[in-house]
Formats: structure tokens, sequence, C-alpha cells
């Protein structure tokens, strides 16, 4: 342990808000991923120029800082990797303004997602992204994976819904990114900060735009003897000119865990269903949900169910909602993909993944957003079996493959973090990864912002070509 | 110290995902923020010392005793975490290896199970109160000075009347006598050695006690009759002592075991229509061991509705911080809770709350507002208002 570091922070904060103890750093190890690292520090400052003074004393020991929110990223963006300071956003959680009329609301990184839509609900608004962790993930860390979510299909992914972010950046200095005007001048580094995980600083104030509530809501749920059969609903719904609000899929594994879970009569013997809602004015959703009760029946649906009211709507939701957590009724761990695929190819691809586990003799399941063709195939494992942790990482990589051979990319809305990193370069080149290093290192030149994580090691181009201080040439 | 195991189930420990779904309705990670005042993190701390083996220290004792075993993480938790289990057992290792629960605790739960020790106590206690020796920062509610004795009026079902419950509370069982009177139904009160449930020693890892509680508890009420509880906290341990006891008999003595409102919600017919509603509007606060654990708190709805107009708290049920003897062994945290509370019971606007557990309506007493019992709103509905 670092004395003189911790003692530091002790002074910048409050001594009871800084934390070494060995066990509560074992707490911090791990996000809801299935790698771990280790902190030597963990601390809540309170404000953002709390959170400038951690990050000054991290700078002053020569020690990298890790952010972290909730704790509920899935691809390891929040483990600490070479004995980093974390700095905890979770004290941070009032939500500083709400401007009905603007449609704006500036909240402090800590706020979690579902808590400012219920805030500001009285007023007919909500946040509209809604990663499935919404209960509890926080927007800071929404922010920084550019978080997406089954209401992301109509209404756009975080990015379209942050207008401004105050960032605490790795040399200690408050910026604001954005601002509320339509078009702010200058280039968009609000744009560059959203989705950066944690590299280019820490959100310490975030400006997001409310949403008004859609005056009517249909969901219906649809249930297919075969998964092919499903995949083809989800593109005759979109052919046939319609942009559903959601439109998700769930296969029959993942289907029987949340069904005993939630018990909102899931048919537990479908190969697949589809969670599809379509929302806007009255007669226009009655519409719009015959048309998806078509598709889906001319596509071989056997039961369209359509949810009678608020509290079975809410139910289904929660069904979809709470998939990833009902694993451990099967297995205790998973290792989840996040691979978005161009959705004709929905049906190749999930064939293939089914093959993959199938040859490595693993449980493969299926929850995903169908109708952008963002996949997560879940591998279900018990990690103390022996030998079993190299087959599923063997499987998760020829999965990543096969997404990519189809045309897809990483990671739709969890973030590359540590968990993918070393799958960049299979759909970056030297030269992509080379100005994405260059952009990173302009916010933060020491590499001092949650290290290792995002890009791989070389990335830089200077990364191979420099010369080790004194080498002989 | 050297290694030790805890008295959990390897396949329970392993069941988490880490989800972090349980987060937000975790209330003291509510007020704190952090991984070691949550389930997610105390499940972490439990797997730090049963599968890394870290030691039973300092740190592991804090994590573990903050927790209210309000159990609103399993009722959340999409694998169904058996959390309560898992934090009794590792609060039994701690008893077990450590001073966890020092010798005045003991003492003092050691007293719940003798009721006349407990009555005596307790007119101590309130006459103390009124000469003013007792802080008020203890957060403790009046204690009545005076206890008018029940009586039975049949033998159709059981009451059980309890430790705390009958020595603070017992207007509420005379009310819950009175109500099932109106409907012709008689009430046996138990024999000797029903003095307390052991809900607590369970709670903090006295599970030997909760056991040779369970066992007296048994025998006070024979036969068939169905077994009514007005204490959430009670009527879940007594649900409870089928694993509790490991027992045949101790299965089938808590299949008898109903909360009174969900054994009354399936009788409404029974009482009395035609009443004159209560003239103010009542806030319907759910214990935790009435919504997370037996899961039957619609029922008090179900009860009290025809009596009353309701309204609902929109905290999703977050535990008050009275929990069992919580409040008392943790003042502040349980006051951070009870404020939150009481803002959400401010935001309905009503002036009266029903709350179905002696410690929530002791605790929320103490913080001034108007709380009683929904059994004791019905009788004075009966009455006549």
């Amino acid at each position: 342990m670092d004395g003189a570091l911790v003692a530091d922070l002790q002074q910048a904060l409050a001594p009871e808000r800084v934390r070494v103890s060995p066990l509560e750093l074992d707490l911090y190890a791990r996000d809801a991923g299935i790698v771990a690292g280790r902190a030597e520090v963990v601390c809540f400052p309170l404000t953002p120029g709390e959170v400038q003074a951690c990050v000054r004393v991290c700078r002053t020991h020569g020690r990298p800082f890790v952010p972290r929110g909730s704790g509920t990223g899935l691809a390891g963006g929040a483990v600490p990797i070479d004995d980093p300071v974390v700095i905890v956003t979770t004290k941070m959680t009032r939500i500083l303004e709400v401007d009905a009329d603007e449609r704006v609301a500036w909240v402090e990184p800590g706020v979690l997602n579902l808590d400012l839509s219920r805030a500001v609900a009285h007023l007919g608004l909500h946040y509209a992204p809604d990663p499935s962790s919404q209960q509890s993930c926080s927007i800071g860390g929404n922010v920084a994976t550019n978080s997406g979510g089954p209401h992301c299909l109509l209404y756009g992914v975080t990015s379209a819904h942050v207008l401004a972010v105050e960032v605490c950046l790795p040399d200690g200095s408050l910026v604001m990114l954005g601002g509320l005007d339509p078009e702010p001048a200058g280039y968009d580094l609000r744009g560059a900060f959203v989705g950066s995980e944690g590299t280019m600083g820490i959100a310490t104030r975030i400006a997001v735009r409310l949403t008004p509530l859609p005056p009517a809501v249909r969901t219906l749920l649809l249930d297919f003897t075969s998964v092919e059969s499903a995949a083809a609903a989800v593109s005759g719904i979109i052919a046939a000119g319609l942009v559903p609000a959601a439109l998700e899929m769930m296969d029959a594994e993942i289907t029987r865990a949340v069904e005993d879970f939630v018990h909102a009569g899931f048919p537990r013997d479908a190969a697949a269903v589809l969670l599809v809602e379509v929302d806007g004015l009255p007669g226009g959703v009655d519409a719009a949900a015959s048309i998806v009760s078509d598709v889906g029946l001319a596509h071989g649906a056997r039961t369209v169910r359509v949810a009678a009211d608020e509290a079975e709507r809410a139910l289904l939701w929660k069904g979809r909602k709470s998939a990833f957590g009902a694993i451990a009724r099967i297995a205790p761990n998973y290792y989840l993909h996040d691979a978005v695929v161009p959705r004709t190819r929905l049906v190749d691809v999930m064939t293939a993944v089914y093959d993959i586990a199938k040859r490595y003799d693993l449980v493969m399941m299926n929850v995903f957003h169908a109708g952008d063709g963002n996949l997560h195939p879940l591998i279900v494992f018990d990690r103390r079996a022996d030998g079993v942790l190299e087959r599923v990482m063997a499987a998760g990589e020829e999965i990543i493959q096969a997404c990519v051979a189809a045309g897809g990319v990483l990671s739709g809305e969890h973030g590359i973090g540590l968990e993918k990193r070393d799958y960049m370069p299979l759909i970056f080149s030297a030269d992509d990864l080379d100005a994405q290093a260059r952009l990173r290192e302009s916010f933060d030149p020491d590499g001092v912002a949650n290290p290792q994580k995002v890009l791989p090691a070389g990335s830089r181009c200077g990364d191979l070509q420099r010369v080790p201080e004194g080498a002989w040439i | 110290m050297s290694e030790v195991h805890l008295h959990v189930d390897d396949r329970e420990l392993a069941s988490c995902v880490a989800c972090g779904l349980c987060l937000p309705h975790c209330p003291t990670y509510r007020v704190t923020g952090e991984e070691s005042a949550s389930p997610r993190g105390r499940i972490a701390a439990m797997r730090a010392v049963e599968w890394e083996h870290r030691p039973l220290d300092g740190d592991f004792t804090t994590f573990m005793d903050l927790c209210v075993q309000c159990r609103a993480c399993e009722a959340v938790c999409p694998s169904s975490v058996p959390f309560g289990r898992l934090m009794e057992g590792a609060r039994e290792t701690l008893v077990d290896e450590t001073n966890y629960q020092p010798r005045r605790w003991r003492l003092a739960y050691a007293t719940l199970g003798h009721h006349r020790l407990l009555l005596a106590g307790s007119t101590v206690l309130a006459a103390a109160q009124r000469v003013g020796l007792v802080p008020r920062r203890l957060g403790l509610g009046r204690v009545p000075l005076q206890r008018q004795p029940l009586r039975a009026t049949g033998a159709d079902v059981w009451l059980f009347t309890g430790c705390v419950m009958d020595a603070w509370q017992r207007p509420v069982h005379q009310a819950v006598i009175d109500v099932l009177g109106r409907g012709d139904i008689g009430v046996a009160l138990p024999g000797k050695g029903a003095d307390c449930c052991g809900a607590l020693h369970v709670h903090a890892g006295l599970a030997d006690g909760a056991r040779r509680l369970a066992r007296r508890v048994l025998a006070s009420m024979p036969g068939d009759a169905p077994i009514l509880v007005d204490s959430a906290g009670c009527g879940a341990a007594l649900k409870d002592y089928g694993r509790l006891l490991d027992t045949d008999e101790a299965r089938a003595f808590a299949a008898r075991v109903f909360d009174v409102h969900e054994w009354l919600a399936q009788r409404v017919d029974r009482l009395p229509k035609s009443v004159r509603r209560l003239p103010y509007r009542v806030a319907v606060q759910d214990p935790c061991h009435l919504r997370h654990v037996q899961r039957t708190h619609q029922h008090v709805r179900t009860v009290l509705a025809p009596y009353a107009d309701l309204v609902e708290l929109d905290d999703e049920g977050l535990c008050c911080g009275a929990g069992g003897a919580y409040a008392a062994t943790h003042p502040e945290m349980a006051g951070d809770l009870r404020e939150r509370k009481v803002e959400a019971v401010r935001r309905t606007g009503a002036s009266v709350v029903a709350s179905a557990n002696p410690g929530c309506i002791m605790h929320l007493q103490a913080a001034g507002l108007d709380v009683r019992h929904p059994l004791e709103l019905i009788a004075e509905a009966l009455r006549g208002g």
C-alpha cells in the first residue's frame, strides 16, 4: 500500500471516504463481467471538485485512475488494472436541475438511469435510453459506454440524448464538452467523450435530453417454434415499413429461466419469443400492432399476445430486462458478447453461434435487440469446473470471428472494456487503431485514465516504432 | 485465524451472477452507494472468505452487520439468490468464531424468551421513560406503563402473541380479537412457551437460541387450527420453522401459520360491511418481512380498503430502518432510512400510516408519524369511528 498516496487522498476528500482494506478492495475488483483486477485504493468523491482533487493526487503520485459507476458494466470497463485508484461516483446522486420546457435535466454522474425517469414522470417525460440494467446503472456509466437498450431502436442510444458533459480531464482540469445550444460550435468533443469508457476523463455533471412519454403504447409477445422463423419475422416487421420502439428476441433457454423468475406467462416450450413494442398516437399504435401481428403470423408465430394493461406490459419487460440476472438459475457465470450483425444475416450468425457452442460442449443462450441486429450470445458456465474457462474463451473468440465475418462489429452497447479489447484488430486496421489512440492521447497524453482498456497494446504506431531508451541501434 | 467455513450452502453462495440488479433495492446501498453495503458486495465478501480464504476480520463483520436483513434483494433477484439464508449463515459463523454479539446483546436477546421478565423490564423502562431517564436518541417509541390482559374468545384460530409485540403493543392483539369477533371468529391464545418467535435470534446469528424458542412455540399452539400472526417479522419467522427445525412436525406447524391479513383477505365477507369509512386517508407502509419475505402485503390492502381510502408510497417498499433490533443496534443508519420513509409518507399527504409490524410502527412513531396497525384501523372503523 502506498501510504503517501492514501494520506493525500484522505486529505483531499475525508478519511472515511478513502478505503484500502483488502476485503473492501476485493469488492471493487470487477464489474458485472467476468474478468477481475485489483484496486490499490477506492475513493468516493461527493462533488466535481473532489473528483478533480482525486485525479490531481493520482497525478502527483504517478498513479492511474479508474472511474466506476454502479459496476453493472459487462465488458470489464471498470476493472482496475495497474493498481489504480478507483474513483467511484455512486455518492454523486443528485438531480441538479430539470427544465421541463426545454426538456433538459442536469444530473450528477451517479444518478441511476431509472431514478431519473421516475423523477420526471410527473412532467410527462422520461430519459429514453433504457439499458436492461436501467434500475441499477448510472447515467455516468451510460455516458462512458454509450449505452443502448431495447427502446434505442426507435429513440437512439445514449449519445443522442447527452447534450453536454462536464468532464474532469486526466490532468485534473474541468471542461464542458457540448452545450445546450442546438448546434454547439466547433468539433463535437462531447461526441468523442460519450463512449470513451473512462479513458478520457470522468464525467462530473451531465445534461441529458428528456423525451415525452408516448401517448399510447402496445406491447406484443409472439412465440415461434424455430429461431429462424422468429428472425425472419424480425426482418419482415422492418420490411413492412415499421420501426417499432423495441424489437427483442429471447431463445428457448433464456425464456424458461426468465419465466421461472417473473411468472409472466412466457411460453416455456417456445423455441424463440419476440417482444415487440410500438408507441405513438393511439390510432397509429393500433394499426402498427396489427401489422406486427399479421407479419408474425405470416412467419409462423404460434401465438400473439397483446399486453392488456400497464401491469402486464411491465411484467413482460421485467422478464426481458432480468434476463442476464436470471442466468444463475442455470449456472453461476456467463461470458457475454455484444456483437452487432446486419439484420439480414441474423439467422446465419445465430446458427453458427449455436454450432460453436455445441462443438465446445457449452451451454449457449441468446437474448438480444433483434431490431438492430445487436446479438447478446451468452455462454453459461461454472468457472470452478476444470478447464471450462479456456473452452469459454476459445468459443467466444470463434463467435466474434463469425460475427465479424458476417459484416458485424464487436459491440453494440456494452463497450469494449477489457474483455473485447484484444478483438479490436479484427475490425480495425493498424491505421484505424492509431487514429483512435491519437484521439485518446489528446485527452490523456500520459495514459493514466483507465489504462489498458479499449485499445490493445501497440495501437499507437509510435508504440511499435519508438526506440527503447538506451537501446543500441 | 485458521481457515473457517461459513455456515452457508456452497451452491447458494455460487448462485449470484453479480448483475447488480439488487443494488437500488438495498436500503443500506441507497444510503451509502458502497458495494460493501450492498447484497452483491456482501456476497462477494462471503465468497472472499469462503473461496479465497480471507480472514473473518473486523471489515467482514462490519459489512455483514450493517445489513438490515430486509430481504428486498431476494424479491428482485432474477436468480432468486436466497440472500437471507446466506446472511444468517454468515452471522452464525461470526457468532461461533468471533465475539460477534457481545455478552450484553446475547443477554438482551435471551430476555425476549422469558416473557414475565420481559414484561417486568418493560414496565421499568416505561417508568424510566416517564421520568426522562431514557435518552431520546435511542429513538425508542413510548413504551406502555400498563397492559390490559387479553382474553380468549374461542378456538377457531390461534393468535400468536410474542414478546415485544405483547409487551408494547398489546392493544393491537386486542384489536385483532375484536375484529375477528365481529366476524364470529373465536380466538385462542397460546399456552405456556409462546414467549418469542426467535426471529431476532436468527437474524443475529444465534440459531441455537432460536431453535430452543421455536420448539416451545410449537408446543404452545397444538391441534390443526390456523395460527394467525399480527407481526410481519414474527409471521415470517414462524413460517420458516420447517427449515429452522427441519422436522415434519415443524413443517406441519409452519403450514398452519398465516399473517392475519393474509388469512382475513379470504374472508372479508365475514366482517360487517356497512360501516362508516375512516375520515382520513391512510398511507400503507409495507413491512419488509410482509412484502419481501411473506409476500402477502397486498392482503393488507384487500382487508383495509373497505374501511379507508388508501394511498401508496412511491419508494417501492424500501426498508424504514426498523429491522427488528436494527434501530437499536444501528441508530444512525436506521435514522437515515427513516428520514427517507418519512419523506415518502409526506409526499402522499396522508395523515395516518398503516403498518403491520411492531418494529416499523414504533420506529416510525418515534419520528412523529401517526402510525397504526391495520387491524387497529379496522377496529376503529367497526366501532363507528
